[in-house]
């Protein structure tokens, strides 16, 4: 049976819209006493599953742009294509999210002072830069090589954004899974566990998809080249 | 507007983008075949002519 990336992302998408009434309705509430807006804490069953989607993204992307710039293969460049998009939609939903949660708690949207949120909002505008570049130029294997190098040194933000709040932590809540010094409750972490494979299915689903369509965009340039050449 | 209804908000907003890119990724492989297969269809009756 061929699974097609569309009915991976519908199920993702089905599974992420479960996690949002889990950690509306089901999930415990926290503390009074640790957070100044326990209401708003409830956008973490979002907030943290939507940041591993990006990071997943923007480790194919790494991937897909390594793989181009020293092998040409195509399938490589649809993967930086596709996971550029994908990086850039989880990436944006990840800092929308973090902003509500920060304007809540903190009283303000955002620090410029904590590496962990500045880190992700340039990986994210990586990925934006990729999107926008590519539709703005001309496809080539220069415009390729180009965009494949930022894919390949933005990925050095990847760990630093993953080690910041365990090396320098100045707003950013610190790590609560993974962590020796974790303190997530049981139901808590079947919600955010939920949303992690929600977001994981969703994210592979749109990359799958984002291939094909790349594949599909290039045989219809293809075509076109050879419509507009028969024409003459 | 409470807290409460401010993050459901939020939630469906984010809902809604999710399921617009979603549903932009089906239409644009829609417009893309169909696209491909009129392209086809005059190549073809091109090559026989």
């Amino acid at each position: 049976m061929k699974i097609r990336g569309e009915a991976l992302a519908i199920l993702g998408l089905a599974g992420a819209s479960l996690t949002f009434w889990l950690g509306m309705s089901w999930a415990p509430s926290v503390s009074i006493d640790a957070f100044k807006a326990p209401d708003a804490q409830r956008i973490f069953y979002w907030h943290v599953p939507s940041a591993w989607a990006a990071m997943i993204a923007f480790g194919m992307l790494f991937v897909g742009s390594l793989v181009w710039f020293f092998k040409r293969s195509e399938w490589a460049w649809r993967l930086h294509v596709a996971s550029s998009e994908a990086g850039l939609a989880t990436g944006l939903m990840c800092v929308w999210s973090g902003c509500i949660w920060g304007a809540a708690e903190w009283g303000v949207p955002w620090d410029w002072t904590d590496i962990r949120l500045n880190t992700f909002a340039i990986l994210t505008l990586l990925s934006l830069y990729l999107v926008l570049g590519r539709r703005s130029q001309p496809d080539g294997i220069e415009t390729r090589d180009t965009f494949s190098a930022f894919g390949m040194y933005g990925f050095v933000l990847v760990p630093v954004t993953y080690i910041a709040t365990r090396l320098w932590q100045i707003r950013h809540p610190g790590p609560v899974v993974a962590t020796s010094e974790g303190s997530l409750n049981s139901d808590m972490g079947t919600v955010l566990l939920i949303g992690a494979i929600s977001f994981t299915v969703l994210i592979i689903g749109h990359v799958m998809a984002g291939m094909r369509l790349t594949k599909l965009e290039m045989h219809l340039e293809d075509l076109q080249s050879r419509f507009e050449e028969e024409s003459r | 507007m409470s807290g409460q209804t401010y993050l459901i908000a939020a939630y469906l907003g984010m809902i809604g983008a999710l399921s617009l890119w979603t549903w932009t990724v089906f239409a644009r492989s829609k417009t893309l075949e169909a696209k491909i297969a009129s392209l086809e269809k005059a190549l073809g009756k091109e090559e026989s002519e």
